[in-house]
């Protein structure tokens, strides 16, 4: 890179990447969670409008209180746009008891757990940001059923 | 529901390369789920869910649920509020019932109502989404644009630090949408179907919810604190099933607050 183009990208390229990062908000890692779903949707899941989230330190922990229907097949998928953050959700009843299917899966910036309720009732729904170069990371958690 | 995701390029650059052959990682087998802080006290699922449910455990004629009178218009906040989830709810049934001019009218009904309550902005586009998915007969899209209307409305609710009256929307939708599961499981009992009540966690949520809300104490707002109260014991069976007479009894009273809902008093 040239000298004139070096003092272009300092003056205006990086304040802009910076200044990006810096409004990362809840809404950019629903949308990282809503990437996740996408495939879902194509596989007749209806995903929900609302979603859920907020932002973690690295190895917190947090849960949503849902109710599912027996009958219904539930996902939910985690989103961060923190490239480098690793996240996790699982899916616990009221008792404690890790309750998802086997296919349920964790990758990076991506989550997702997969239930069939055996019983309509009340789950827990426990997300996680596992590592993260930042201080605190965005999530946002959506669920898709049919 | 979604059908255009706000698309990301990361995000799919990232979803590309990783594929979606990751397996999960190990889990704790149990946990404590009371040391966890929640970020919600319980996710209020919308009528379609149920509906969902329903639909599985045999036929349903929807249409004999499809209700589209005009009803009235309230000056209380509070009374709109529950009106507007109670007309949400009849759109996810007009759809169920595939019926056009129905979801039409109902899509109207909710933009009257959502001007009325000053959050109309926000889901005229929805409104006229609607109208255009029936005329098609998109059925997945008119529910996902109820879906979003609930949504929109609930969040400008929100954005004007409205957060009871966005409950009581749901409130109202999950009101309408019991005593359509306990209409339809009184007509064919199962205990299947009976099962899909068994909602306490809701119960008591709307519960607290409604008590701490006494600036919002008009009659029909009680008349539903009075009846939660009756309906839990119904519910919370423990081990033993929910029986017909339960069920029965739901849809009574959930019925006679469906009408103190829509009717003016």
């Amino acid at each position: 890179m040239n000298p004139h183009r070096q003092v272009i990208f300092i003056l205006v390229v990086m304040p802009l990447i910076l200044g990006a990062t810096a409004i990362a908000s809840v809404d950019d890692a629903q949308s990282f969670a809503l990437q996740a779903a996408e495939p879902y949707v194509r596989e007749g899941f209806q995903v929900r409008e609302d979603y859920w989230g907020g932002d973690l330190a690295a190895g917190e922990k947090k849960a949503v209180r849902q109710q599912l229907f027996k009958g219904n097949e539930y996902w939910f998928w985690l989103g961060t746009e923190v490239r480098r953050a690793k996240v996790s959700v699982h899916i616990y009843d009221k008792e404690g008891k890790l309750i998802e299917q086997p296919d349920s899966w964790q990758k990076g910036s991506y989550a997702a757990a997969h239930v069939v309720p055996t019983s309509t009732d009340s789950y827990f729904i426990i997300v996680a940001i596992e590592e993260s170069p930042e201080e605190r990371t965005h999530w946002a958690l959506v669920y898709g059923f049919r | 529901m979604i059908s255009a995701f706000k698309i990301n390029k990361w995000a799919g650059i990232t979803l590309a390369v990783i594929g979606f052959s990751a397996q999960a990682a190990p889990a704790p087998q149990h946990i404590d789920v009371k040391q966890y802080k929640k970020v919600e006290d319980v996710v209020v699922p919308l009528p379609n869910e149920v509906f969902a449910a329903l639909n599985k455990l045999g036929p349903v004629n929807w249409k004999e649920f499809v209700r589209t009178e005009k009803g009235v218009n309230f000056s209380e906040r509070p009374r709109t509020a529950l009106l507007l989830g109670n007309v949400i709810a009849d759109g996810f049934i007009a759809v169920q019932a595939q019926d056009a001019p129905a979801v039409k009218e109902i899509g109207q009904r909710v933009l009257s109502l959502a001007k009325g309550i000053g959050v109309g902005a926000s889901i005229t586009p929805h409104a006229k989404a609607i109208t255009e998915a029936a005329d098609k007969r998109k059925w997945d899209s008119v529910r996902q644009e109820l879906d979003r209307t609930q949504s929109s409305v609930q969040g400008a609710m929100n954005e004007l630090q409205d957060q009871k009256l966005s409950q009581l929307v749901s409130l109202g939708g999950w009101l309408r949408g019991t005593q359509i599961l306990t209409a339809v499981v009184s007509k064919h009992f199962t205990q299947e179907g009976a099962e899909l009540l068994h909602q306490p966690d809701l119960l008591r949520y709307f519960g607290d919810r409604l008590n701490s809300m006494p600036e919002y104490s008009v009659p029909v707002v009680e008349s539903i604190k009075r009846s939660l109260v009756e309906v839990r014991p119904l519910i919370e069976t423990g081990n033993r099933p929910i029986s017909p007479d339960a069920v029965r009894k739901i849809n009574e009273i959930t019925t006679r607050l469906d009408g103190e809902i829509v009717t003016r008093q």
